[in-house]
């Protein structure tokens, strides 16, 4: 029995506790394959044109996995991890997404509505249970396990690895030292969903792109989800989208803690809660003096648009860097 | 005499600006390139030898700036390469000290750009679309028959305000048929338009960004006096045109160029020599199939079937094979 997982939208957050999930249930997983263009051309071919980019990527990842021959598409509908608050719509009817667009995809679906950051709650996951036919207590004991997991998993990525390189310490064998990078003397906070950040097709590798210009990176998902609490009051105007909240609270927290000299801001074209999310997060830190930049991706975009724009952005916070240290040391030598 | 070189590839103009050490613009000429960047570099290059009457060990260096900065930058040999944004803040900057906000509005994209005492501290660029920009103009400008030069003066003898719906060229259109069709006249409408342009790049690219005077407005578009006009209304200040506004860029890159070169006390720059930009070159372009990529790899070949430069391949397999990857500073 093949349980197939779309390489898509969440998944690399959750793929550690999914992955350990199945493996303790006894089910063969497999993964979509990296995102290529006639991947997401078919994802495109089928979906409703109007939807945002991610999802007509995920619709490949769905297409690819078929194209496998996977006894299921493994389609969690996410609607709360957190009390108050929600998914977005696209997350809530994502299941029935999938199947009208991709005839034959037989989805198995989790119903994460519950108030764990890990999802790892039994009552989520009862209808896959059932659909596979297994009992709950084994379901249960499984759940347990995986949680275990998934909070190993996210400690390695509070170390600073993002979310790929704490896979590989997870599953691979790799070290948390090979991840080690040098320190340099600019730092800049990417804020963007899993899929935008994650994926290189959307994102066309712009961690890589930044490290390679000399510029720490860091990104929501480096951080704790308690301390992406620790500003929430302050907020003026909740944002009641999870995902979108995060990006807003880990902002907050970079700005303020975490002494970032500058925000990357990466979303998809046509995203209904990052038009809200980003324009705030610009207005309310504006007297921060912390740059924002917004980076928006859809099918046709250039990967040289991104550099220009990224080189632009590094190139600003490191002539300033340079002019106060020049404006210092004069200062020091008159005095 | 020496000279500092500036070449800024767009995507509608081709700029050569030479410069000499103290910072004198000796040379500068905007070319409409026309769809071919690499000859108007060829022709601005051999103008610009012509006319300050230059040899090769005049050059002390090169930087070059724009969309085709890469590839300028291999067929010449700048010493650097770089974009847009550092180029015309630094270009702005020489000339006024005091400058706390730039308008650029080139062919394609147009860019807001902060100042604080002397530094960069926040910019936008244009995103999706390329309205607003001055490739909307030339448009329009055809479409009602008016010169691009003498659209701005026209705009000024407007008598009356119309306002026409900027967001979007298509939109943007019709609207202006409908004006038309109601009769207010052209000068009107395209009042109409340049307050519209302004509208758009206020809305799109200032939005939560504090203006502060003074104000310099920058690129080829700021040839246009209604557009400048238009830009005084919503700012309610003075905005101040540079001399040289339509080759900031490539003055920019020049004085980049010229700080690299003083920094790191570099004797031999890489200009190639004006005769190397009169071999022939020309781009190929081919679907990879080595993975399902499939990207499109853009390849320079010179007559000798050198590969000058490659772009475009996701993986890196033919970046490495090009002098592009050899060339150093930046």
């Amino acid at each position: 029995m093949k349980i197939g997982i779309p390489r898509a939208l969440l998944f690399q957050y959750y793929y550690p506790l999914w992955r350990s999930l199945f493996e303790r249930l006894g089910f063969e997983i497999v993964v979509s394959d990296e995102s290529t263009k006639p991947l997401v051309q078919k994802g495109i071919a089928v979906t409703v044109p109007e939807i945002c980019f991610p999802i007509k990527i995920y619709n490949g990842h769905v297409i690819n996995l078929m194209e496998k021959g996977v006894d299921y598409i493994f389609c969690p509908r996410f609607v709360h991890i957190e009390k108050d608050y929600w998914f977005c719509p696209k997350y809530i009817g994502l299941p029935e997404l999938v199947e009208m667009s991709v005839p034959g995809s037989n989805v198995l679906v989790a119903e994460i509505d519950c108030q764990r950051e890990d999802t790892a709650d039994p009552k989520c996951y009862a209808p896959v249970a059932k659909k596979l036919g297994i009992p709950m207590s084994k379901m249960k004991t499984a759940l347990k396990g995986a949680a275990e997991d998934f909070a190993k998993f996210r400690e390695y990525c509070h170390l600073g690895l993002t979310l790929d390189e704490a896979a590989k310490v997870m599953f691979e064998g790799a070290s948390v030292e090979d991840f080690i990078l040098p320190e340099y003397d600019t730092t800049i906070g990417l804020i963007g969903y899993i899929y935008n950040v994650y994926d290189p097709f959307i994102s066309m590798n712009i961690i890589k792109k930044l490290r390679e210009l000399k510029v720490n990176v860091i990104t929501f998902d480096m951080l704790d989800a308690r301390q992406l609490l620790k500003y929430r009051n302050n907020c003026t105007r909740p944002i009641f989208w999870t995902f979108p909240d995060k990006l807003y609270q880990s902002a907050s927290v970079m700005i303020k803690d975490l002494q970032v000299q500058g925000i990357i801001h990466i979303t998809a074209f046509g995203c209904g809660p990052d038009s809200i999310v980003g324009k705030e997060i610009e207005h309310d830190f504006a007297d921060s003096g912390v740059p924002f930049m917004t980076l928006r991706i859809d099918e046709h975009t250039g990967e040289s648009h991104l550099q220009t724009r990224i080189e632009a952005f590094t190139d600003m916070i490191k002539r300033k860097i340079r002019k106060v240290k020049e404006v210092r040391e004069v200062n020091e030598v008159k005095r | 005499m020496k000279y500092y070189l500036g070449i800024d590839i767009g995507s509608v103009s081709t700029n050569v600006i030479a410069m000499d050490k103290d910072y004198n613009v000796c040379f500068n000429q905007y070319i409409r390139a026309n769809g071919q960047p690499l000859e108007s570099v060829k022709k601005g290059m051999t103008k610009l030898k012509e006319a300050i009457g230059c040899s090769d060990d005049d050059i002390l260096g090169i930087g070059t700036t724009g969309s085709g900065r890469e590839l300028a930058g291999v067929l010449v040999g700048a010493d650097v390469i770089k974009n847009e944004i550092t180029a015309h803040a630094t270009a702005t900057l020489h000339f006024h000290p005091d400058a706390s906000t730039i308008f650029e509005i080139g062919g394609q994209d147009s860019k807001i750009i902060i100042l604080q005492d002397g530094m960069v501290t926040d910019f936008a660029m244009n995103t999706v679309c390329a309205a607003g920009t001055g490739s909307f103009l030339d448009h329009q400008a055809e479409r009602l028959g008016v010169p691009i030069e003498h659209f701005g003066e026209l705009a000024l003898t407007a008598e009356k305000d119309v306002r026409i719906a900027g967001r979007c060229t298509v939109f943007a259109e019709s609207d202006m048929i409908a004006k038309q069709q109601y009769g207010f006249s052209k000068a009107e409408i395209i009042k109409g338009l340049c307050t519209a342009l302004v509208r758009n790049y206020i809305n799109n690219l200032a939005r939560a960004k504090k203006l502060k005077p003074p104000f310099i407005f920058q690129g080829g578009v700021a040839a246009n006096v209604g557009i400048r006009k238009a830009f005084e209304d919503e700012v309610g200040e003075k905005v101040i045109i540079p001399k040289y506004f339509n080759v900031m860029g490539a003055i920019g890159s020049a004085i980049l160029a010229k700080e690299y070169i003083e920094e790191n006390n570099i004797e031999k720059p890489n200009f190639k020599g004006f005769e190397q930009l009169e071999l022939e070159f020309k781009p190929t372009s081919f679907e990879c199939n080595g993975c399902s990529n499939m990207c499109e790899v853009i390849r320079v070949i010179s007559s000798d079937n050198e590969v000058l430069a490659v772009w475009g391949d996701k993986c890196g397999k033919y970046a490495g094979t090009s002098k592009a990857s050899q060339t150093s500073g930046r």
